[in-house]
């Protein structure tokens, strides 16, 4: 793993308008009610009428990200495809669910069923852009982006390219209740950009989807190092540092998964230069896919956009390099180091 | 490993050897096909299942995490691995619904804000990481952690995870396969796609009319060469090569060609540099429904030509388990290699006319084994073929 990779091309679809041209420039969106929703596109550009019609939400969000994605990063089939979900469509297992008990296991549509399978926006991606190459998904909380990302690094230090990765998530109103009944989310309504002000059990939900094209080939953005923890007994922190050869003062930006948990939090204090971002995505197992997107975009901007983040000191630049420190509910912790490469800049 | 038709490896064996085959009718799930449409249950209930995996009285293990720890614990003892936690270890596990098989029991109960009770422990189950880290915390695993879910080719895909981890250098140690436990979800999805026979399957027969669903679980403890000679450990078999490839041809069926099955066997063997003609057995995906064995037929004889090897789908034994049958069947694989064995295609009648070779019907023993392919496939266009070799050391 003593290769370099680099992002070639990237795009989000998410609770904010991350979808358009100039996404920094893009007012904040907020929620009251606990639970984000996706800023849908206009998916006409990207499929054709029956499919938008036939396809459940997400498989609609996640394959238009892929699209726009491999668009961006300027190729059209890509060296393999991986994915990572944590729940796949919740829309159509709930549907196949109840549909079995309505009509009593007789005469079910098939359709929720296929599109329940977690692997389902994969083989819509490569089916629309003939890819036979390498496919997996990864389905595991939050790792399941992370470890698309790891297999990734992987495919290419074994020499091939253009590697399309990407995570998608979604939260319906069911789920979203069955959370509740298990402390996932907060008993009180905030308001969503007042989220760090609300030390208390529970977060606020979201969900999202961001698609990367990950290659060898030079570019600005530098994914110089992924380290995955599971339930760690101590922080991690300066042990990834030292396995980057990077000291703590040489990050300009530690991007936090921070989401106003007091059950979870504790593990991002003392962090400097502090960059929470769950109050643009809320929080989801692949929300560390979203993290990996503002950090990109920041590195490529040279600066944090102060309108998205009106709660905190927004630390001015340069950004060279990019912390990203992200844990789901305490279990699965992330690492990811961006650094930008000052020789491709003009 | 823990199927149908055994509890372990040596139960597996043993069944094979007397062609008795796991399916039947399922006694656990709660279906009004339970007398209609066959399927090869794993015949312990759940209860049971919980003494066998050491968590007797332990509330909170759904019987996919069981099936999945009963398999682990024989794969770590049979390694010779006391210890789990003295090595730097990865678990890479497949899983298609999770745990499903007993959130569907109660998932009307879940989302109904007048019920409460102790359902609730199992709100957190549905989703597929939960039994893999039920089982990594139980026997104290922690280095990689993974849940793969790519339909029926998702624990090949594991142990090509896990052989990848290893090559990077990443860990010495990864045990990687899948746990199922049937659901009437399931059962009901297959169902609706008319792929589920009514009779036992019977793969790659002219009048084969769709598969059985099974469960079970299986893993491998893959090592790298070095942890081998440092603890001296007795190797089964070497993972050779490996391949996965995408038909992106249709969501739910492969090209008629075969495109997908021929390049993912193609690639294994070109990975372990072993040509066609020294392969001696095929572990086919063989799920008897009528798209996949025409396909996978099609790609066997556009690789071997007119020397098709021996080959045989063990899914009539088994029943598909789905997530852990790429699994149980690289356990097979490594039994033909060690036993110098050829299982039989069970159910096997007549000729499919489209194709100009039969499976291996009659059990064959003594016959030197030393390369083995053996075909996953699945939904979304997933293919996965591995490539099992005697050790040469």
């Amino acid at each position: 793993m003593k290769d370099k990779y680099y992002i070639q091309g990237m795009s989000a679809i998410s609770p904010q308008h991350t979808f358009e041209k100039d996404p920094f420039s893009q007012p904040l969106v907020t929620v009251q009610e606990n639970v984000f929703a996706c800023v849908e596109p206009d998916y006409r550009a990207y499929m054709p009428p029956n499919s938008i019609r036939r396809m459940t939400r997400i498989l609609k969000v996640g394959l238009t990200t892929a699209l726009q994605c491999i668009q961006n990063a300027g190729i059209t089939i890509p060296g393999a495809i991986v994915t990572g979900t944590g729940k796949g469509s919740l829309s159509d297992t709930e549907r196949f669910l109840k549909e079995i008990r309505e009509y009593k296991e007789t005469a079910l549509n098939a359709t929720p069923f296929i599109q329940s399978t977690y692997n389902a926006v994969n083989g819509l991606i490569a089916l629309q852009q003939k890819c036979t190459q390498y496919n997996n998904t990864f389905v595991h909380r939050g790792f399941s982006f992370e470890n698309a990302l790891l297999d990734s690094m992987l495919l290419i230090s074994e020499g091939n390219k253009d590697i399309l990765v990407g995570a998608f998530e979604e939260i319906t109103a069911e789920h979203f209740y069955i959370k509740s009944r298990i402390g996932f989310w907060k008993k009180e309504k905030i308001a969503s950009d007042q989220l760090y002000a609300h030390p208390t059990p529970g977060t606020i939900s979201g969900e999202g989807a961001a698609f990367f094209v990950l290659s060898d080939t030079p570019s600005e953005v530098e994914l110089a190092g992924l380290k995955m923890v599971y339930k760690p007994k101590a922080s991690y922190l300066e042990k990834f540092l030292a396995s980057k050869n990077i000291r703590l003062e040489d990050i300009d930006l530690v991007i936090s998964g921070r989401n106003g948990d007091s059950n979870f939090d504790h593990y991002y204090d003392g962090l400097p230069k502090e960059l929470p971002f769950k109050h643009l995505s809320g929080e989801y197992d692949t929300a560390g896919a979203f993290a990996l997107w503002l950090g990109a975009q920041i590195l490529k901007a040279q600066q944090v956009p102060a309108n998205w983040f009106p709660m905190v000191k927004v630390p001015t630049g340069p950004f060279k390099n990019i912390l990203i420190y992200n844990h789901f509910f305490g279990e699965q912790h992330v690492y990811m180091l961006l650094t930008l490469n000052t020789g491709y800049r003009k | 490993m823990v199927t149908a038709i055994g509890d372990d490896v040596a139960g597996n064996l043993k069944s094979l050897r007397r062609q008795q085959s796991g399916v039947g009718f399922s006694q656990h799930i709660d279906t009004i096909y339970k007398d209609v449409l066959p399927a090869a249950e794993v015949r312990h209930a759940t209860v049971t299942l919980q003494g066998m995996a050491g968590v007797a009285g332990k509330d909170g293990y759904t019987r996919t995490t069981l099936l999945g720890l009963i398999a682990m614990r024989e794969a770590l003892a049979d390694a010779g691995i006391a210890t789990a936690s003295e090595e730097p270890t990865g678990f890479i596990n497949a899983s298609t619904v999770g745990g499903m098989c007993d959130t569907e029991k109660v998932y009307f109960d879940v989302i109904n804000p007048e019920k409460e009770g102790d359902f609730l422990q199992y709100i957190d189950t549905l989703d597929c990481a939960d039994c893999t880290q039920r089982i990594a915390d139980t026997v104290g695993i922690d280095e990689y952690i993974a849940t793969i879910s790519t339909a029926c080719s998702s624990s090949a895909n594991a142990l090509m995870f896990g052989a990848r981890l290893i090559k990077a250098g990443l860990v010495r140690r990864v045990i990687c396969g899948g746990t199922e436990a049937l659901t009437r979800f399931t059962l009901n999805g297959f169902n609706s796609l008319k792929n589920i026979d009514k009779q036992h399957c019977r793969p790659f027969d002219q009048t084969r009319n769709g598969l059985n669903l099974g469960e079970g679980a299986a893993y491998l403890v893959l090592e790298s060469e070095s942890l081998v000679k440092e603890r001296n450990a007795s190797v089964k078999a070497e993972l050779k090569g490996y391949a996965n490839t995408n038909e992106a041809f249709h969501p739910t069926a492969p090209s008629p060609e075969g495109d997908g099955a021929f390049a993912a066997m193609q690639q294994a063997l070109a990975m372990g540099g072993v040509a066609p003609e020294n392969v001696q057995y095929v572990n086919v995906h063989g799920t008897a429904t009528i798209s996949n064995d025409l396909a996978e037929g099609h790609a066997l004889q556009r690789l071997f030509g007119d020397k098709v090897p021996p080959f045989s789908s063990t899914k009539p034994f088994t029943g598909h388990a789905l997530a852990a049958a790429g699994g149980i069947e690289a356990i097979y694989a490594v039994l033909a290699i060690q036993h110098s064995i050829i299982f039989p295609n069970l159910h096997f009648s007549q000729k499919m006319e489209e194709l100009n070779i039969t499976p291996e019907t009659q059990l064959k023993e003594g016959v030197p084994v030393s390369n083995v392919i053996s075909n996953s496939f699945g939904f979304g266009g997933n293919n996965a073929s591995l490539l099992i070799s005697k050790y040469e050391g």
